[in-house]
């Protein structure tokens, strides 16, 4: 599997000897080009357009954090996967009102039933969760009800806001405590650690869809607009549950991610860089971790399981099969 | 599946098989490189290495395992390098 690297330090970032070089305060070091997919930069490094052009024909994402961890932005390399057809069809189920209604209920279906999943797991555990849950899965059963989009992105939110309310009961934790949602920036530790997990499973499924035919830019439930990116929040909509929330659990519960992790920015709170460290480095775990495809009868890590929904996608792009969101089994 | 790669190559050649291998692999420590890698570019690795080396005077020694679970590692003295996936 190749991986990803994640830079911290500061240094410079450049091509030498055929590979990858990095050169920073806290030494030098060979990064193997083929072994690469994608590099998550967090320091502040320096690049030429030698390194650009290199991990361009490797096709290898750089993607950037400024310094308090906010998404910046990505350097994506010139398609590697052409399909004049794909496109097409994307923008055909894009445009057609139907077609993109269907796509996105079903991402908002996925969303849902994966956020009950969640919730399940800690009902199993006392946690009292069931009114919750109940809530949620009414919500869930007008999706058939919505005539639009915007409506339907609204009674995602509104499950959100539920689902979010049930972060206090599950955590159970002074230090952690919910409130309401908030962002830009996020006004406690909580949101802090949702947002950034957030936008790291943002840039991962941008890496993803990279590697397939699809093109970013078109996405069904969020609008495609000026935005550079929103394929990868749609499906993100589906992983936020199982992926970014349950880290966060793990991370509060077993006492990982502490207090003093956090920073105050301005009127916000963010992660500092020991916390960050800490978060990336047990996101890269989970995202390598692997579960047993039921479809498949074989052992995939999270990340394999990113690509297997945008090939489900192209399929039902394809008026091959169609879509089924991935939905946990535990 | 995870490579640990010796070689021992006569000096004109040692600086283009440590070039070639970094491309691969993780620089452990003089002479040593280890990684994950996938079979068909462990094949590739293998291929270009294979138009570097004198194969009469060369010798490269490849240790693959299926899984490193079974395995274990351990450091005495320094850590001179290594897979690190946090910079």
């Amino acid at each position: 599997m190749k991986r990803t690297i994640y830079i911290f330090s500061d240094g410079e970032l450049r091509r030498k000897q055929n590979t990858i070089y990095f050169e920073g305060e806290k030494g030098r070091k060979y990064i193997p080009v083929e072994n690469i997919t994608e590099i998550m930069v967090f320091g502040e490094i320096t690049i030429n357009k030698r390194i650009l052009e290199f991990l361009s024909q490797n096709e290898i994402i750089l993607h950037f954090f400024n310094h308090y961890g906010y998404y910046t932005g990505s350097f994506y390399p010139r398609e590697h996967l052409n399909s004049g057809y794909m496109i097409l069809k994307q923008a055909e189920h894009y445009l057609d009102n139907e077609k993109r209604l269907l796509l996105a209920r079903l991402f908002v279906w996925g969303a849902i039933e994966n956020i009950k999943k969640v919730l399940n797991y800690y009902i199993n555990r006392g946690v009292e969760l069931n009114e919750i849950k109940e809530n949620i899965k009414n919500l869930q059963e007008t999706i058939g009800d919505c005539k639009n989009v915007e409506e339907l992105m609204a009674l995602e939110g509104n499950a959100r806001d539920y689902y979010y309310k049930g972060f206090d009961l599950i955590l159970n934790n002074p230090d952690f405590v919910f409130e309401s949602r908030t962002r830009r920036p996020p006004l406690n530790r909580l949101n802090a650690l949702i947002s950034f997990g957030n936008s790291l499973l943002y840039t991962v499924i941008l890496s993803e869809i990279y590697k397939t035919h699809l093109d970013p830019r078109i996405g069904f439930l969020h609008t495609t607009n000026f935005r550079r990116f929103s394929l990868n929040l749609d499906i993100a909509e589906i992983f936020k549950p199982i992926i970014v929330d349950r880290l966060i659990f793990t991370l509060i519960n077993k006492g990982m991610i502490k207090k003093t992790h956090f920073e105050k920015h301005l009127n916000g709170i963010v992660l500092n860089e020991k916390g960050r460290l800490l978060f990336v480095e047990e996101m890269d775990k989970r995202l390598k971790a692997t579960i047993k495809h039921q479809k498949l009868r074989r052992n995939v890590s999270y990340r394999h399981l990113i690509k297997l929904e945008l090939y489900k996608l192209e399929k039902h792009l394809m008026d091959e099969t169609c879509y089924q969101p991935f939905i946990a089994r535990w | 599946m995870f490579v640990i790669m010796v070689y021992d190559v006569e000096v004109k050649r040692v600086n283009k098989v440590l070039k070639t291998a970094r491309k691969y692999l993780y620089w452990v420590q003089n002479s040593v490189l280890e990684g994950d890698i996938s079979p068909a570019k462990l094949e590739k690795l293998k291929s270009e290495l294979k138009h570097i080396i004198n194969e009469e005077k060369d010798s490269i020694v490849f240790y693959t395992f299926r899984t490193t679970r079974y395995s274990s590692r351990e450091i005495m003295g320094i850590r001179k390098g290594g897979e690190n996936a946090i910079i």
